[in-house]
C-alpha cells in the first residue's frame, strides 16, 4: 500500500521539483539564448575599437546602438568619414521604422524582455543621431540636407506626454531658421520658435556672411536606468558636466558657446512611453501570475494530502507550479541600454573668417568661466577661399590637435 | 516522486524555453535578396522620399517637359542646364538623382528635341581647351573658336515638405515642383508639380 500523501510529504516534493524544474528551464533559457549575448565578444571599452566586432559578432539588435558610439567617437577623432558611415546606416533604420517589425512585436510579449528589440534609442537618442548627420551633411557643403536631419531631429521630439516639451531643441529650431536664411529663405519662423523656447540661452543673430560654423559639446550625457518591483520603469540620471560654457578663439575673432540644449533635460521631458503601459501590464501580469500560484501551491498540497480530495488537489498543484513558472518567466524589466557617450550640453558658433589657415582654439569653461585645465583643445584647419563653408566639431572629449 | 519531478522540469524547460524561443517572430532567418522594380514598393518603407516617387515624379516631369509646345515644336533643340534641386524637407536626400533621371528620360524619349549642357563638367572641359589652345594636345577643330554652348533653358526643382506627428503616426507631405526658366528673359516656360503623401506608425516599443 502506498504511503499516504500528508503535508510535510508534498512540501518536501516541492523542495525538490521546483528547483530542479527551474534550473533546467535557466539552463534551457540561457542555452536557448546564447547567440544573443557579448559571450564571445570581447569588448575593451572604446567604441571605435568594440563597434566592428560587436556589430560583426554581437547581437544583431544592438547594431544601431554601436553605430551611434562609434559614430561620435569618429568624430572626436575628427575622423568624418568614419563617422558618416556609421551614422549614415543609423539614420537609415531610423527612417525606417514603420510598421510591423518581429523584434519590436517579440519586445511586446510576456516572456521577452523589452531589450529584445531592435536597438533604435530613446527620442533623445534619435534626436542626436539626426543632429551629428546633420553636422556632416554641413560639413560635406550639403547645408539643405542638413536641415533636413535637424528638421527631422525636431520631429523626433515632437510626440512628448506635455505639448509644452514637443520639438523643444533651441539649436535644431535655431539651424533650421539660420540655414534656410542663408539659403535665401525666410527663416525667421524656426529662430522665432528657438527663441520662444529657449531656456538656458538664447542663440544670438549670427551673421550670414559667417563661414565657419563650429559645434561644440560638452558634459556627460544621460544614462538609463531600472525602478520598480521587476524594474519595470525606465529612468534617467546623471548629466553632469564641469564645463558651463565654452569659448572659441580663432584669428581674432572670439566666439562665446553656452549651452542651448541640455540632453538630460530632453530625455526626462519626454514623458510617459506607450512601451511604459506595456511593461506596466507585464509587471501586473507577473505579480498576478505568482500571487496565484502561491495560493494554488497551498491549496493544492492541503487537498493533497486528504485522501478523497488527492486528485484535485495534485491538478491544484500543477496549475500553482506552472503559474510560478510562467510568472518567473515574464520579463518586465525595461530597456536600459543607453548611447552613453553622448554629452550633456551642444551649442554653436558662427564666425566669419578670412581665407587661409588658421588655428582654433576652444577652451572650456567652469562655472566661473575659468579655462578648464588639460581641456582646452586645438584645431588646424584651412578656410576655402570659395564660398563654401568650413564645418568643425570639437568636444570636450575630442582628440587634440586635429588637422582638417 | 519520480514521475512528479520529470513532469515538473519538463513543464519547467517547456515554459522557460518558450519564453525564449522565436516563435511569432516572422522571417527568422531574414529575407533573401529580392529584386523589385524601381517604381515598386517595396517591403522596407519609410515616409521620405523612396525610389517610386523619383520615378513617379520623374516620369510626370519628363513627360510634361515633352509636351510643352516650346520644345515639341521648336526649330532647333533647345539647349538646357540642370540647376541643383532645392531640398527644403525634412528628408535628407542625393539631390542630383533626380535632375540625372529627369535628364536621361528626356533624352532617351526626345529623339533629339532637347540637348543638354554638361554645365558640371565645365572645369574639366575647360582644361582640355586651354591644353587644345596650347598644343598640347590635338583638336580636329580650331581651339581658338568659342565652341561652348549658351543655356536656352534652365532647369531646376524644389522638393518642399510638411509633417504632422502625433500618437496616431507620422504624415509627410512632400511637394515636387520643377521648372524650365528662359535665362534672358528669367520667364518661367513651364513648371508642374507631383504630391505624395504618406503616413506611417511605428510600433508600440518604439513610441
Amino acid at each position: 500500500m502506498a504511503t499516504p500523501w500528508t503535508f510535510a510529504r508534498l512540501t518536501r516534493l516541492l523542495r525538490c521539483c521546483l528547483p530542479a524544474g527551474l534550473a533546467a528551464g535557466v539552463i534551457g533559457l540561457a542555452a536557448g539564448c546564447a547567440t544573443d549575448s557579448y559571450k564571445n565578444v570581447p569588448l575593451t571599452g572604446n567604441p571605435l575599437t568594440d563597434a566592428p566586432v560587436a556589430i560583426e559578432k554581437g547581437p544583431a539588435r544592438d547594431r544601431v546602438l554601436w553605430e551611434y558610439r562609434a559614430g561620435l567617437a569618429a568624430l572626436r577623432e575628427g575622423n568624418y568619414e568614419l563617422a558618416k558611415h556609421y551614422l549614415d546606416d543609423a539614420v537609415t533604420r531610423l527612417s525606417n521604422l514603420y510598421g510591423p517589425d518581429a523584434s519590436a512585436k517579440q519586445a511586446r510579449g510576456q516572456f521577452s524582455a523589452e531589450a529584445k528589440k531592435t536597438f533604435l534609442g530613446e527620442p533623445y537618442e534619435r534626436v542626436m543621431a539626426f543632429y551629428y548627420r546633420g553636422i556632416l551633411y554641413w560639413h560635406d557643403g550639403e547645408p539643405d540636407n542638413a536641415r533636413a536631419c535637424f528638421r527631422t531631429g525636431e520631429i523626433m521630439d515632437s510626440d512628448t506626454a506635455e505639448r509644452k516639451y514637443a520639438g523643444d531643441y533651441v539649436l535644431l529650431d535655431y539651424l533650421d531658421g539660420y540655414i534656410t536664411s542663408r539659403l535665401g529663405g525666410d527663416g525667421a519662423d524656426a529662430i522665432k520658435r528657438a527663441l520662444d523656447t529657449a531656456k538656458l540661452w538664447k542663440p544670438p543673430a549670427f551673421t550670414n556672411k559667417a563661414n565657419v560654423m563650429v559645434f561644440l559639446d560638452y558634459g556627460r550625457g544621460p544614462e538609463k536606468f531600472a525602478t520598480g518591483q521587476y524594474g519595470e520603469e525606465l529612468r534617467f540620471r546623471g548629466g553632469h558636466s564641469p564645463a558651463r560654457s565654452a569659448q572659441v578663439k580663432v584669428a581674432g575673432a572670439l566666439g562665446k558657446a553656452v549651452p542651448y540644449d541640455d540632453i538630460l533635460f530632453q530625455a526626462t521631458t519626454r514623458g510617459g512611453r506607450v512601451m511604459d503601459h506595456v511593461l506596466a501590464n507585464k509587471a501586473v501580469f507577473k505579480t498576478t501570475t505568482s500571487a496565484v500560484g502561491d495560493v494554488a501551491i497551498v491549496s493544492g498540497a492541503i487537498l493533497a494530502s486528504q485522501r478523497n480530495t488527492q486528485v484535485a488537489g495534485l491538478a491544484t498543484l500543477g496549475v500553482g507550479i506552472i503559474s510560478k513558472i510562467v510568472s518567473a518567466t515574464t520579463t518586465p524589466a525595461a530597456d536600459t541600454r543607453t548611447w552613453e557617450n553622448l554629452p550633456l550640453y551642444i551649442s554653436f558658433v558662427a564666425l566669419e573668417l578670412p581665407p587661409g589657415p588658421q588655428t582654433l582654439t576652444v577652451e572650456f569653461l567652469d562655472a566661473a568661466n575659468a579655462p578648464l585645465p588639460g581641456a582646452t583643445k586645438t584645431v588646424h584647419l584651412t578656410v576655402p577661399a570659395d564660398s563654401r563653408d568650413t564645418v568643425i566639431y570639437v568636444s570636450d572629449q575630442s582628440k587634440t590637435p586635429q588637422t582638417l | 516522486m519520480k514521475p512528479f519531478l520529470l513532469a515538473a522540469t519538463t513543464i519547467a524547460a517547456t515554459s522557460l524555453f518558450s519564453g525564449c524561443s522565436s516563435t511569432g517572430v516572422k522571417n527568422p532567418s531574414g529575407t533573401p535578396v529580392t529584386e523589385m522594380k524601381a517604381d515598386e514598393r517595396g517591403f522596407v518603407t519609410g515616409t521620405g522620399v523612396e525610389s517610386q516617387d523619383l520615378v513617379a515624379v520623374t516620369d510626370k516631369m519628363a513627360r510634361s517637359i515633352l509636351s510643352l509646345p516650346a520644345i515639341a515644336t521648336a526649330a532647333t533643340p533647345p539647349r538646357i542646364v540642370l540647376e541643383p534641386v532645392q531640398n527644403d524637407t525634412r528628408f535628407p536626400i542625393s539631390k542630383d538623382i533626380f535632375l540625372t533621371r529627369l535628364r536621361t528620360q528626356l533624352n532617351s524619349k526626345a529623339l533629339g528635341k532637347v540637348v543638354f549642357l554638361a554645365r558640371e563638367h565645365m572645369t574639366a572641359l575647360e582644361k582640355e581647351r586651354e591644353m587644345k589652345r596650347a598644343g598640347q594636345v590635338t583638336s580636329t577643330t580650331d581651339p581658338s573658336v568659342q565652341e561652348f554652348k549658351g543655356a536656352d533653358y534652365f532647369l531646376t526643382g524644389k522638393l518642399q515638405g510638411m509633417t504632422t506627428r502625433t500618437k496616431a503616426g507620422t504624415s509627410d507631405y512632400v511637394l515636387y515642383s520643377f521648372q524650365l526658366i528662359n535665362p534672358r528673359t528669367s520667364e518661367i516656360v513651364w513648371e508642374d508639380v507631383a504630391e505624395i503623401k504618406k503616413q506611417g506608425l511605428e510600433d508600440a516599443v518604439y513610441r
